[in-house]
């Protein structure tokens, strides 16, 4: 007897009150004989109270969240009862209403069962992993401790009359909200209630009105240059909130810059230009059985015959159905965006894995490059550049750029210590160390950021046809606001066959150098 | 052996190697009060890896530093080509203070002077093995033929011969070592740095290595830092071995000295497993000639076997064997010393 006196011990240190039963459930699963469907009837009664009172803050938080969800369904009942009396004239709101308090009625009373059993259920197994914990560290909570019942009443009173007062009341719309403001601005009443609910229930309050800031507009002045000229929002115009304060002073800015400083623009898009129509000349100028027979001579050398027949089929594909200078002029822009990813990426990558700052500084910018949804990079490309395909160029550069980064950096970071010492203890200086051993060892992961570029160069550029980059995406664009479905679908196709002819051959071009 | 002071190669004096933010503080510290290497990681966050480690290895000798992992012996040999640059003290090659040197004399004494072994090979998986071997040579941009000249014949000195064009991933570990011990040689260093480069091959490679080594080694004469965690192996390449421990030296010696004489509690650990036969000389477990003859009566020189005080315990064993007589040690044709079989026993017990 002593021996199994030993073995429940620790539990009932650990369980203090009703120790019995916890040991018992403990060792139960511990030897993996527990009932596939025990219920801990304390916590089936008690819910988040027991949790509380246990000291387990996970079972707290499932049983108060399981609780909370009934109790705002049973609310949303009372509301729509209520509703449905108050419209009761109104015979088709009454239905609407009393279907609404019915599904809420049949959610409330089969989510509190449900939930009930399911934190039962979980209860017990949740909890000899508090006691695992205690095991190793005794300052995790054990027993039952009715201080913590502060917690559960802190919580509550926080959190359980909002809900609940948010549930019953239908929120006011946004617009009334700002009537309302304007109203208390001129110093009219305002009932609390209506203050209350445009407070608390629905879109977040505005908190500051900012007086609507001076037009700017750049006009030609006497001379012909351009001057500045603001222009004082009329009398009495309602101020603006912080949003569209911002994206005004946003818009400001760059038409400052781009009215200003156009000539540094407009020589950017000349050597865009220039770049894209050296690259052009070579895939649309050149007649398309020399250029078919060269991209499949290539495709051979760099990866082999089998990836040179699906090259081939993909050619031809798109020759038959009249894609060809489109996908040239698209396979232009790729190449035109990959080579600017790969000119800039490459050594801002090296800089990203030589150095801790740079990599600090850089990351969050690539986060946010590659996180903003690609249409965004239009907005800006065409602010700057107005529109055709060197914007459309450098938004994808923009897309596309990341990767390259990135897995340069990555390849760097991984070139291990062992050799790099070992060529510093030859005598390798910095330049050495990066030409002969950094960036030969770095290579397969440049390659695949050199892939990723391409790919995404491709999906940017299709997008970039909304801006007048032409290509590929142009088709699809037209084929979209035209409702041209069979017209759309070949030239999806047509572009997935591009984009997986690159992939291939990049791919295996890499694979054949190992 | 080698007078170390008269004409050595490396040498360290006084190094101290903290790693830590607060380096120079704690150095202060350690040398103010004597904290131990916890103390020192409690007060200042900060590792002692080399405490005061004065070492000299004299030209062409093989200078073992033994130690567990840990002790500092990795670190210690890095400072000799300022892999690591010390906390204090300094290093001398060939009498130049190595701390001294601005970034390119370093590059050119770390290529022209200097050729280090690694544990892990550290091979270039894309260059070839003769690309790799005329790594050092490369980067102080001889021209393709002559390197390429002096990398065959090297990888044909550590008998790699026709694999210079193959890459060293196709080689087993043994292999690849010799290319990384091809690679050190390539450039003609006058130095050595070996770390542990025997340690991750299986036992039987790791002694087909030790021994082709010595012989290149009798034959080249390079002055050699031998790092190694394995007193065995200590003890077969080691003209001198230094013991380290918590970064400090424990003892330096002959392999003999630490074997017989071992300096604290910690050596003799060590050394309680070694066997003593071929490293106990006659000289150290012989009774001088007057002292035996005050005792006893000195039997006929001729019905004796003879040995000479350099000859090992091993030899005289041989000799002692099936003979009721004592070993007569002679030297210069005169007896100098008597080693009976009780003086033979104790020689192998090590309490000679």
């Amino acid at each position: 007897m002593s021996a199994d006196d030993d073995i429940r011990g620790p539990f009932l240190e650990f369980a203090g009150p009703n120790g019995g039963y916890y040991a018992d459930v403990f060792l139960k699963i511990q030897k993996a004989t527990l009932a596939r469907w025990h219920l801990n009837p304390a916590a089936l009664i008690g819910s988040f109270v027991w949790a509380a009172l246990r000291g387990n803050w996970i079972l707290f938080t499932i049983a108060f969240v399981i609780d909370l969800v009934v109790a705002v369904n049973a609310a949303l009942v009372y509301k729509f009862a209520k509703a449905a009396v108050d419209n009761s004239e109104k015979a088709f709101l009454v239905e609407r209403y009393e279907g609404w308090t019915q599904s809420h009625t049949v959610a409330a009373i089969v989510l509190f069962i449900l939930g009930r059993l399911f934190f039962a259920w979980l209860a017990d197994r949740l909890y000899v992993g508090q006691y695992s914990r205690w095991r190793i560290d005794r300052s995790v909570n054990s027993g039952v401790a009715a201080s913590r019942l502060v917690i559960v009443a802190l919580v509550s009173v926080l959190i359980i009359p909002a809900m609940l007062y948010r549930s019953t009341q239908f929120s006011p719309d946004a617009r009334s909200c700002i009537k309302q403001d304007r109203a208390i601005d001129r110093g009219e009443e305002v009932g609390f209630k209506d203050r209350f609910d445009c407070f608390v229930i629905g879109e977040f309050p505005t908190l500051f009105w900012i007086d609507r800031p001076d037009e700017i507009t750049y006009p030609r002045g006497d001379d012909g240059s351009r001057i500045v000229k603001r222009t004082p929002p009329r009398e009495g115009s309602p101020p603006v909130n912080l949003n569209t304060f911002v994206a005004q002073k946003i818009d400001d800015s760059v038409g400052y810059v781009t009215v200003f400083y156009a000539f540094l623009f407009d020589e950017i898009t000349r050597l865009l230009r220039n770049m894209l129509t050296a690259i052009t000349s070579v895939f649309v100028g050149t007649p398309w059985p020399v250029t078919m027979g060269v991209l499949l001579f290539a495709a051979y050398r760099m990866a082999g015959i089998r990836t040179t027949i699906f090259v081939g089929a993909s050619l031809i594909y798109l020759a038959l159905f009249g894609f060809w200078q489109t996908a040239m002029d698209t396979l232009s822009l790729v190449t035109a965006a990959t080579i600017i990813c790969v000119v800039a990426g490459l050594p801002l990558g090296i800089w990203v894995g030589k150095s801790v700052r740079a990599r600090y500084i850089v990351t969050p910018i690539l986060d946010v490059m590659q996180t903003i949804p690609s249409f965004v990079y239009l907005l800006p490309a065409i602010a700057f550049f107005s529109i055709g395909k060197p914007p459309g160029i450098l938004a994808t550069v923009i897309f596309a750029m990341p990767p390259m980064v990135r897995l340069t950096a990555l390849g760097i970071r991984q070139v291990s210590e062992d050799t790099k010492e070992a060529a510093l203890a030859f005598g390798a200086n910095p330049r050495q160390l990066l030409l002969k051993v950094e960036l030969p060892l770095a290579l397969p992961s440049i390659m695949a950021g050199i892939n990723q570029v391409v790919m995404m160069s491709l999906s940017m550029v299709v997008i970039a046809a909304l801006i007048g980059a032409g290509g590929m995406g142009y088709i699809v664009t037209e084929a979209l606001e035209n409702t041209e479905t069979g017209r759309g679908i070949l030239a999806g196709i047509g572009i997935a066959l591009l984009a997986m002819m690159i992939d291939r051959v990049v791919q295996r071009a890499t694979l054949h150098r190992r | 052996m080698t007078d170390a002071a008269g004409n050595s190669v490396v040498e360290t004096r006084n190094v101290w190697k903290i790693f830590g933010e607060r380096a120079d503080a704690a150095l202060e510290a350690v040398r103010r009060d004597g904290l131990t290497k916890d103390e020192v990681l409690e007060k200042f966050d900060a590792v002692v890896g080399v405490r005061d480690v004065s070492i000299s290895a004299g030209e062409g000798e093989i200078f073992c530093i033994m130690g567990l992992s840990g002790s500092g012996k990795s670190t210690l040999v890095r400072h000799v080509n300022r892999l690591i640059e010390p906390t204090a003290g300094e290093i001398r090659i060939n009498g130049v203070n190595v701390g001294e040197l601005d970034a390119e004399e370093l590059r050119a004494m770390r290529a022209d002077k200097i050729g280090m072994v690694f544990q892990n090979m550290a091979l270039l998986p894309h260059r070839s093995v003769r690309d790799n071997v005329a790594f050092a040579l490369e980067l102080r941009n001889v021209d393709a033929f002559t390197r390429n000249g002096v990398a065959d014949r090297v990888i044909e000195l550590v008998s790699l011969t026709g694999y210079g064009d193959r890459y060293p991933t196709e080689l087993s570990g043994g292999m690849q070592q010799r290319v990384g011990l091809a690679r050190a040689l390539a450039a003609d260093p006058d130095i050595l740095l070996m770390d542990e480069p025997f340690s991750a091959l299986d036992p039987l490679i790791r002694r087909g290595l030790q021994d082709e080594f010595l012989e290149l080694s009798a034959s080249m004469k390079k002055t050699t830092l031998f790092i190694t965690h394995d007193l065995d192996e200590a003890i077969r390449m080691g003209s001198r071995i230094a013991i380290m421990k918590d970064g400090e030296i424990v003892q330096t010696g002959t392999p003999e000295e630490i074997v017989t004489c071992p300096a604290d509690d910690y050596v003799s650990d060590f050394v309680a497993g070694i066997s003593k036969l071929r490293l106990v000389y006659a000289h150290t477990v012989m009774e001088p000639v007057e002292k035996y003859s005050a005792n006893a009566e000195l039997p006929a020189l001729d019905a004796c076997p003879h040995a000479h005080p350099d000859d090992n315990l091993d030899t005289l064993i041989g000799l002692a064997v099936n003979q009721e007589h004592p070993v007569i040690i002679m030297s210069d044709g005169k007896p100098v010393g008597v080693v009976t079989k009780d003086d033979l026993l104790r020689g192998i017990q090590g309490e000679s």
